[in-house]
């Protein structure tokens, strides 16, 4: 048996991972020379055991062991008995305490053989070298005599990562470490060799060329808040105080460089969207408000993906916010149904983090969630940071009519109220999650931007998932 | 083939190389195969093969050399895991490919790629239905199988006219890459003058034994100079995007690409040149 394990290695393995996985060895004569050893490397796919066993001396193949997992390789029978008989391993249960394994490669390590093991446990999922069990540390320590041998492999992870359906012919390299006798306690000595495998990581991924970054997702602001509270001056100001490209999405859609104002390229869905809004406000009662009002909403979230489509911005302030908007102004249509839960769950299904059964009991309580999902437009916008103004009804109406502008249909004292209610509501739910600010809205604009500006400076461009 | 009396300079200097090559390997380290040499002597060895034993067995050689430099590649690259059928299918075009020059279809060859194999690399691209740099694997995998399958086929087209022109066109490749190199610091007319001067010499001195008229050699001498200076400065840039350092060549880390450079502009241009001017062939 030893005889045809050795032949199936070197003569059928061998060539054929050469030919198809393009196999490159470097430190080889690390190996030589030793009579036994622990080789220790990273893990990231099926490959590497066919690697490691490719880098072996002829003479090794048959006195090396690698530590493998029970659990995984159990069952079908065939794949059992086939590890078994070319790596004849030292199972792992992870299920049971791990003594009789440590056991067994004392035994092994006496009697002169080798041991392969993969102290991060399991494979990774990008590449990158996890963290070591302890049992690495564990077996260097109760073995001083036997040297600890890093091998890094690069390429097994793109060749056949986890979750691959199939290995595809890409070059691999594997670059072995020079031995390492450590002294310690189990804790250094773990640490010590993932310090060296981490060295030999460095050097090697220095190769590898990256693509381009995708553009960030810029940092959302929505100021929020009652109809004459200040939500755009405030939003202007803070996109007047701030640096870099940023865009105001409101009445209008503004573009900004270092907060100087210019021209921006027109955007279809922005004209469809400021017609909308204008049928809205133009509205005689609350029922004809509705439908435009909840297209503008649409359309504006909608706007969002073209304005980081075209104009790559660092930073977008929004007077309102599509998704919010549209959580709080339930307060108006079905205020019986109106909680924090209610809130939390709409949150969720809007945002497209939640589905909702056909019997919820939510989906007749709130039948435009259930027209909104069938057409999939429960994707809007989670702004990052969200700025409540926070202004008394009557002020704001007081505010509304100094401008010259004619009442909407919901701009009354008491819809106000229950409006202003309705996003306190809202913030308290998303407080727990979210940067939420709440200002009084009756201070001067440079306090409040002040305030504001001191949290915005820590929001930063995300990468886009 | 046009070269009906066999060629014996050709395989000599594959022994000579193979010798050379055997000794590098004795050393264990202490010397090192110049790169040019390598090349020289992989194509000695194809070409010997189409020349003595068979034109279909040197073909399949040039396909495996395809598919490494094509692997090499696509491990230089940064791939994503959704980009797997794409590649898959890109590799699985190189057998469809030597088979269409194995049977001599010209005219499906010179269309597979630009064609059908351009419309079914983003398709099976897409297939991994992840939308975000869709854009750039497709233009990997495309950019892969242009110069390391298109291109090296032409190659086989080329030795299935004549091993001798395919032979001056390696030779051309070889000076051109020793010019470059030392004379690095000269501006690039100087460079490409001496270029001129010596593969004009090579082409017209050449004339007799590769059966080319002389004012074609002349063209020839001017053209294959220009096309090793593209192919080089562009690919050098490539290279270098990909992090392939010509001080630190290992294999699959770039060895093979860097030794390709030379020869990828100037084996189309000038199998199109020939099949055009010279009227050499009847392929469909």
């Amino acid at each position: 048996m030893n005889l045809l394990r050795l032949l199936l290695h070197v003569l059928v393995f061998r060539p054929l991972l050469y030919l198809i996985f393009g196999i490159h060895v470097t430190g080889q004569n690390n190996l030589h020379s030793l009579k036994n050893f622990i080789l220790f490397s990273n893990h990231n796919s099926h490959l590497d055991i066919f690697l490691l066993y490719y880098t072996l001396p002829p003479s090794m193949i048959n006195r090396s062991h690698a530590v493998a997992a029970l659990d995984y390789f159990r069952k079908p029978a065939w794949l059992y008995r086939a590890v078994q008989f070319l790596f004849q391993p030292i199972w792992v249960d992870r299920t049971t305490y791990a003594g009789s394994m440590i056991k067994e490669i004392e035994a092994r390590l006496k009697q002169g053989h080798s041991i392969i093991i993969f102290p991060e446990g399991t494979r990774g999922q990008d590449g990158s070298l996890q963290e070591f069990q302890a049992g690495i540390g564990l077996v260097a320590k109760r073995n001083p005599g036997i040297p600890c041998i890093p091998a890094f492999l690069e390429g097994p992870e793109r060749s056949f990562p986890k979750k691959a359906p199939f290995p595809l012919p890409l070059c691999n390299h594997v670059t072995i470490g020079p031995p390492q006798r450590l002294d310690g306690d189990i804790k250094t000595v773990t640490f010590r060799l993932h310090d060296h495998l981490k060295t030999l990581a460095d050097e090697e991924l220095a190769y590898r060329q990256r693509r381009p970054l995708s553009p960030g997702k810029p940092a959302t602001v929505s100021v929020i808040g009652i109809d004459g509270s200040g939500k755009s001056t405030l939003s202007r100001a803070l996109i007047r105080h701030s640096s870099g490209e940023s865009c105001f999405v409101g009445d209008s859609l503004e573009r900004y460089h270092d907060g100087i104002p210019y021209p921006a390229q027109p955007l279809v869905m922005n004209e469809i969207r400021q017609w909308m809004g204008h049928r809205a406000k133009h509205a005689e009662n609350l029922s004809g408000y509705k439908i435009p009002k909840m297209a503008e909403l649409l359309l504006r979230d909608r706007l969002l993906n073209e304005v980081i489509r075209w104009y790559r911005p660092e930073r977008i302030v929004m007077d309102g916010s599509p998704l919010l908007n549209m959580t709080a102004w339930a307060v108006l249509y079905r205020e019986q149904f109106f909680n924090a839960s209610m809130c939390m769950k709409t949150l969720s299904v809007l945002t497209g983090n939640r589905k909702l059964k056909k019997r919820d009991p939510m989906l007749k309580q709130f039948p435009e969630l259930k027209i909104l999902n069938r057409l999939h437009l429960n994707q809007l916008h989670m702004p990052d940071m969200i700025v409540f103004l926070d202004v008394e009804p009557q002020l704001c109406l007081e505010r509304i009519q100094s401008r010259g502008e004619k009442l909407q249909a919901h701009e009354n004292p008491e819809q106000l109220a229950k409006l202003r209610d309705a996003y306190t509501l809202v913030c308290e739910v998303l407080a727990k999650t979210h940067h939420v600010l709440h200002l009084k809205g009756d201070r001067p604009v440079k306090t409040l931007v002040q305030e504001t500006n001191q949290i915005m400076e820590n929001l930063q461009c995300k990468p886009l998932t | 083939m046009l070269d009906p009396v066999p060629e014996f300079l050709i395989p000599c200097l594959f022994a000579g190389l193979s010798l050379f090559r055997l000794s590098v390997w004795l050393s264990r380290g202490r010397w090192q195969m110049p790169e040019a040499l390598q090349l020289i002597w992989i194509f000695s060895l194809i070409i010997s093969v189409a020349e003595y034993l068979s034109f279909h067995w040197a073909l399949w050689m040039l396909a495996l050399y395809a598919f490494f430099a094509l692997r090499e590649f696509f491990s230089l690259v940064d791939i994503r895991i959704e980009d797997r059928f794409g590649i898959l299918f890109a590799y699985l075009s190189i057998p469809f490919m030597f088979y269409l020059i194995h049977i001599l279809w010209y005219g499906l060859f010179i269309i597979s790629i630009p064609v059908y194999t351009y419309l079914l690399v983003p398709f099976f691209v897409a297939a991994g239905r992840k939308t975000e740099g869709i854009v750039f694997s497709t233009g990997v995998i495309d950019f892969g199988l242009f110069f390391y399958v298109l291109c090296m086929g032409h190659i086989a087209y080329l030795i299935y006219f004549s091993e001798r022109m395919a032979a001056l066109m390696i030779a051309a490749a070889v000076i051109s890459g020793v010019v470059l190199k030392v004379l690095i610091r000269r501006p690039f007319v100087i460079r490409y003058g001496i270029l001129v001067v010596l593969i004009g010499c090579l082409y017209v001195l050449s004339s007799s034994w590769s059966g080319i008229p002389w004012y074609h050699c002349i063209a020839l001498g001017g053209l294959v100079p220009l096309l090793t200076c593209v192919g080089h400065f562009t690919l050098n840039k490539i290279e270098d995007d990909l992090g392939i350092r010509a001080d630190r060549l290992q294999p699959g880390r770039g060895r093979m690409i860097h030794s390709m450079r030379l020869i990828l502009f100037t084996a189309p241009v000038m199998f199109h040149y020939l099949r055009w001017f010279l009227h050499w062939g009847d392929i469909q």
